[in-house]
């Protein structure tokens, strides 16, 4: 390749890089491996569908519609499919809400069975042995490790999950959040919101 | 093939696990720009289309990762596919697909 005589900027790596992966796109399009729209398909899925944001969507509309809060808990599964969420391993979501006076946290303990339809995909902590030994044994010292400091008369409840049942946290709605839209609702909900080791603070991200 | 394509995820996460594992941030994919994504895609589909196992990919992808560890001012993630299409130009190569 020859350099143009102009002047110009140097190329960052990414887009020297980027460049690259366009010309690898084009040559497997050129040879018949691999057509575009099934790359964006792929491409689409995994960088819209799968994530917390699913997850957060569905705290959000629970916190502000009751009626959505209530089919909710009622049946989870069903409800998630109604925001467009499911698949194989949501087959049964279970919605556990925290209340004043209960802390609901989540925990495979046998491998790192989690509902990622609505979550994405698990954080490394979550299958760590010690993470899934302790949370039963000791929650709110593990809690305390993940900055939760919550008051002794606050209950804390375990959920186990397995292959058939998934449990999604659904959290408090931070006070101050009054005049939020579902949308700025839901971006103050994240993964860890939902598993249990946080909770909302009205002020982050 | 038919298998739900978050299914895929999984699967794809559970056959890189380790060293060669995808990049992450809280849980979700890292994709700093649009190539990245592009270049996952890629690696699904070529697979999927070629039958490779995703050992075999794996293989590709640690050598590749080994030869280029990220240089300085580069992401993880950038050097990570940048890793991602070495390997997938070797894989196609090996089998054949590519000069």
């Amino acid at each position: 390749m020859t350099e143009h005589g102009h002047d110009h900027h140097h190329p960052r790596p990414d887009s020297q890089v980027a460049l690259r992966a366009r010309a690898l796109e084009a040559l497997l399009a050129e040879k018949g491996l691999v057509a575009a729209d099934a790359i964006d398909a792929v491409v689409e899925l995994y960088e819209r569908d799968v994530g917390p944001q699913n997850g957060a969507r569905v705290v959000a509309r629970a916190w502000t519609d009751p009626a959505f809060r209530e089919r909710l808990l009622a049946d989870g599964t069903k409800a998630v499919a109604e925001l467009g969420f499911g698949g194989v391993e949501a087959d049964t979501l279970v919605a556990v809400a925290n209340t004043p006076t209960v802390h609901n946290v989540v925990v495979c303990t046998l491998c790192s069975c989690y509902p990622w339809p609505v979550l994405g995909l698990p954080p490394t902590w979550y299958k760590s042995p010690p993470y899934r030994a302790r949370m039963v044994a000791e929650p709110r010292a593990v809690l305390r490790e993940f900055g939760l400091e919550l008051p002794d008369e606050v209950e804390i409840r375990v959920w186990d999950s397995s292959a058939e049942v998934r449990y999604l946290v659904v959290p408090m709605r931070p006070a101050g959040t009054d005049g939020l839209t579902e949308e700025a609702l839901s971006a103050l909900v994240t993964r860890d919101c939902m598993i249990g080791t946080a909770v909302p603070q009205a002020g982050s991200p | 093939m038919s298998a739900a394509p978050g299914a895929r995820l999984a699967e794809v996460d559970a056959e890189l696990a380790g060293r060669t594992a995808l990049p992450r941030d809280n849980g979700e994919l890292v994709f700093e720009e649009p190539w990245q994504g592009r270049a996952l895609g890629m690696g699904v589909v070529v697979l999927e289309r070629t039958g490779a196992s995703w050992a075999e990919f794996r293989r590709h992808l640690a050598a590749a990762i080994r030869q280029h560890p990220p240089e300085p001012g580069e992401s993880a993630a950038s050097a990570y596919y940048a890793a991602w299409l070495d390997a997938l130009e070797a894989l196609l190569t090996e089998r054949g697909l590519l000069p």
